[in-house]
């Protein structure tokens, strides 16, 4: 904990160094940036952007897991689904997230569906390559051992498969996460109205780097707060169990 | 020369028994019968077919040909890793198999104390297998198997993954148990000393068939150093090497070059 508010402080200091050897207006300190988006605040532009922001994101990642975990799973099973699908995932992979914007916005229109559609789309490959990874690692030596104890199907999909999985949907919930943030903020920026990538767009467009850091801040103190304060819980309790590596 | 007739009905009763992987024979025409409270120790090479017999018996694998009969349908099983689940402690683990099994709902709590006891693992059922030793991890997967309460307990070199001196506790509370709860016992094994100390006969594998059986008069309770422990061994040694040696019989082989598993697996056991 002290080497990482270090490491935090470290940097805050780097930025306020940097600041000094700049003009103002081009990189402006973190207190400035600071003092800039509790102003935002203060005059209630920000949560109403934040808000639509979150649930696009929250949406799109529905999504991607939706399609992810799925065609993942099956990938790990079937080899012929593996055959069939790999290589529809590499090509998921490859192609830019502001194609499936633009292409979203085209058939779908400028609307909030084809928004999430763009952003689930663009994460669903990374997830499904997790999930294809994590399911080949299951032992399935624990499989045989629960039949020879005469357990049920659905308890072994339960209790010895799905425990298996877990950590591997855990893992790409917390990537995809990432992942579905940067997308949203770009698609934002092409086609929506408002939101966080809406505004960062208007203050880059105004020149204003005060603003565009404070944003840029924002964005990513969210971002911490939802991993430090809920995935992070969640996947301790989740995984207690597991034995603490240290290296 | 196997498949000797015991008194009343035998608990496991194999007959021409088939198996074969691709165009390997594994079991040909495999007979073999274990009386009721028997301790029998099935011991071969690696690529004997051993655990595939085991496995076959415990139904996890089919036979090609051939038939199992067994005079109790609850059988425990004993693999050579104890497959605990990671994510449950000792006691959850004990649970979950009970969960499945036939084991009257009021007596799981009984059993679950007398045989933690039994193994000296009292202390530890709250632990996760991760917090254990190999050994202990080995003695859960053991009170895992005797809780359901089997007629018939099989086990695939339960022991075989263990330093000496731990396989060799277990070896001795093994024999305690089965004396205190009577089971059929099918122990497969490649330690020719091992299947000495515990068995009443040990059948001797080799290419897919039993090739030898030798009777252990030692009296028990066995002593683990009892010389006559060691005179049987000797002779065991004997004749497992003899059948190990013997030329593999393929019944309707096509021409041409088969790996032979004896051959490849010389080298080492596992």
């Amino acid at each position: 904990m002290g080497l990482r508010l270090g490491s935090i402080a470290g940097a805050l200091l780097l930025w306020w160094l940097l600041s000094l050897a700049m003009p103002a207006n081009l990189l402006p300190g973190p207190v400035v940036a600071t003092v800039t988006l509790f102003k935002d605040f203060a005059q209630g532009d920000v949560l109403p952007h934040l808000a639509i922001t979150l649930l696009r994101v929250t949406g799109g990642l529905a999504l991607a897991m939706l399609i992810g975990v799925p065609v993942g799973i099956l990938m790990g099973i079937n080899q012929r689904a593996e055959k069939v699908l790999d290589i529809w995932v590499m090509v998921g992979l490859t192609v830019p997230s502001l194609c499936y914007a633009i292409i979203c916005f085209i058939l779908i229109g400028l609307n909030e569906l084809a928004t999430i559609v763009a952003i689930g789309l663009t994460a669903a490959p990374s997830i499904a390559i997790n999930l294809w990874e994590g399911v080949k690692t299951i032992d399935f030596k624990l499989v045989q051992m629960a039949r020879i104890f005469e357990v049920g199907r659905t308890k072994i999909l339960l209790r010895v498969l799905l425990p298996q999985v877990m950590p591997y949907v855990m893992a790409s919930i917390r990537m995809g996460l990432g992942i579905v943030w940067k997308i949203a903020v770009l698609v934002e920026l092409i086609g929506r109205p408002n939101g966080v990538g809406f505004k960062l767009f208007y203050w880059y467009q105004l020149a204003d780097m005060a603003q565009v850091l404070a944003w840029t801040l924002l964005f990513t103190l969210v971002m911490l707060a939802i991993e430090l304060g809920i995935l992070k819980q969640l996947e301790h309790r989740l995984f207690g169990w597991r034995p603490r590596v240290g290296l | 020369m196997t498949g000797q007739v015991k008194r009343a009905a035998p608990a496991i009763s194999v007959s021409r028994l088939q198996k074969r992987f691709g165009d390997l024979p594994v079991l040909i025409d495999l007979d073999v019968s274990i009386a009721d409270k028997e301790f029998v120790c099935i011991l071969g090479p690696s690529g004997s077919g051993k655990s595939t017999l085991l496995n076959i018996i415990a139904g996890l694998e089919t036979a090609d040909g051939g038939k199992v009969t067994l005079g109790d349908k609850r059988v425990g099983y004993l693999f050579q890793e104890p497959r605990l689940l990671p994510w449950l402690t000792a006691e959850r683990n004990v649970d979950f198999a009970l969960q499945g099994c036939a084991v009257p709902v009021a007596r799981r709590a009984e059993l679950k104390d007398h045989y933690f006891a039994l193994v000296g693992l009292a202390e530890f059922r709250n632990y996760y297998p991760h917090q254990l030793s190999g050994g202990m991890r080995q003695r859960v997967a053991l009170v895992r198997s005797l809780c359901v309460e089997p007629g018939i307990l099989l086990m695939d070199e339960p022991f075989g993954g263990l330093d000496e001196l731990t396989a060799r506790r277990l070896r001795v509370d093994l024999l305690r148990i089965w004396r205190e709860s009577r089971k059929t016992i099918v122990f497969v094994t490649h330690n020719a000393y091992e299947a000495c100390y515990l068995a009443d006969r040990v059948l001797v594998m080799a290419h897919g068939r039993i090739r030898d059986e030798i009777i252990v008069n030692v009296p028990r309770p066995r002593d683990y150093d009892d010389t006559a422990v060691f005179d049987v061994n000797r002779d065991v040694v004997r004749r497992f090497l003899a059948a190990a040696e013997l030329q593999p019989e393929r019944p309707g082989q096509v021409p041409g070059i088969v790996p032979d598993p004896v051959l490849q697996s010389s080298g080492g056991m596992p």
